[in-house]
């Protein structure tokens, strides 16, 4: 087969992983921050920040996997 | 308190300088040296899509959207938007300082600028990096804030770049932070006390050949997740504004009809798009502030 072909083939699949796994995380994250928040309303303000600052550690590694595949594509 | 705040403006004032002479020297050979890649880059992909390897072929335009190209004779459009949003940043930050007249009380610009360096100071900076350290950081990450906010501002202006978009700026940026986190480090604890404090004292000595590699390497890919964090998340929302618009020109070349049926859509979904992008660029400049002084406040107060 066209290597060429392979390459986007490997690329088109990894970006629907990368995103399989990044929105699970992500979504895992603000389950359990809706659900603190509802429980402890007090503490909104805190739980959001470490939210945010969790969410942002899981899309980076997201980004690591997607930047391969972007390689991919495009080399 | 207004006092406390004009001296905080006024230390923000020259860190923008400060952050600027640092990043052109990384940004410019680099940028100097992109735009042979960037010509390149698409070339592959219209020879991969042999037929259509036309100008107009949608990579190309794509790519071409994204990546640096020529502007006004100058040979990079990236480097002209990073010097005017570094600029707008230097000259907005002496214009909020100014506001602040004899009074002590902000107006304009001034009160605009004070409840984002506020927050910057108060829910970034002293909450993650600690009460002493963390407002000697405040400003440098006020610079981080501006830079990054005004940058992706910016770039959604028509016929503007990003220059966050651009590898080798946020990778300036990345370096500064990264240097930021070691300063914080060395300057509380000494040279061989920082490197000290990377692994937790009370390790048994087996998991030391493990522990040193894990830390010394993390200590380079805190930075460089950085990097790519900013990096990807300014070129993707441009990449689906292009793509969600390319839908037209592509419907548009199987019939007219499908370019008149798919333009309100496409043209609805890059809005909503486009609204997203502002909302991004508050969040990542929140996100790079808020991890780089993550970062910085575990270097100056290591666990023990």
């Amino acid at each position: 087969m066209n290597p060429n072909v392979m390459a986007y083939f490997a690329a088109g699949i990894g970006a629907g992983l990368v995103i399989i796994g990044g929105a699970a995380g992500i979504g895992r994250l603000a389950a359990a921050a809706m659900e603190g928040i509802a429980r402890q309303p007090n503490a909104a303000g805190d739980i959001r920040g470490a939210m945010i600052l969790a969410a942002g550690l899981i899309e980076g590694v997201t980004f690591f996997a997607l930047i391969v595949t972007i390689l991919l594509a495009i080399k | 308190m207004t006092a406390l705040v004009l001296a905080l403006l006024l230390q923000a004032a020259p860190a923008p300088e400060a952050t600027v002479p640092a990043a052109p020297p990384v940004a410019e050979p680099a940028a100097h040296a992109a735009p042979p890649g960037a010509d390149a880059a698409p070339a592959p992909v219209a020879e991969g899509h042999g037929a259509a390897a036309s100008h107009d072929d949608p990579a190309t335009v794509i790519m071409h959207h994204v990546t640096d190209v020529p502007f006004l004779g100058l040979p990079s459009k990236h480097a002209f938007f990073f010097l005017l949003a570094a600029l707008l940043v230097i000259v907005g930050a002496q214009l909020a300082v100014r506001s602040y007249g004899s009074k002590g009380v902000p107006r304009g610009v001034g009160a605009a600028v004070e409840g984002l360096v506020l927050f910057v100071r108060n829910q970034i900076a002293e909450p993650n990096i600690g009460h002493r350290d963390g407002r000697k950081f405040t400003p440098l990450l006020c610079s981080f804030f501006f830079f990054i906010l005004v940058a992706a501002l910016l770039g959604l202006m028509p016929f503007a770049a990003t220059s966050t978009g651009n590898l080798a700026v946020t990778m300036a940026l990345a370096l500064v932070s990264f240097f930021a986190q070691q300063y914080a480090g060395i300057s509380n604890y000494g040279l061989v006390g920082h490197f000290r404090n990377l692994v937790p004292p009370g390790l048994p000595a087996w998991l030391l050949p493990i522990m040193i590699p894990v830390e010394i390497l993390s200590m380079f890919t805190k930075p460089f997740a950085l990097m790519i964090r900013l990096f990807a998340n300014m070129l993707a929302g441009h990449m689906v504004i292009t793509t969600l618009l390319l839908l037209i020109a592509l419907m548009g070349q199987i019939s007219w009809l499908g370019g008149a049926a798919m333009a309100p859509v496409s043209i609805l979904l890059s809005l909503f798009i486009m609204f997203l992008e502002v909302l991004v660029a508050f969040i990542q400049a929140y996100i790079f502030t808020l991890l780089s002084a993550v970062f910085i406040g575990m270097y100056a107060h290591p666990a023990h």
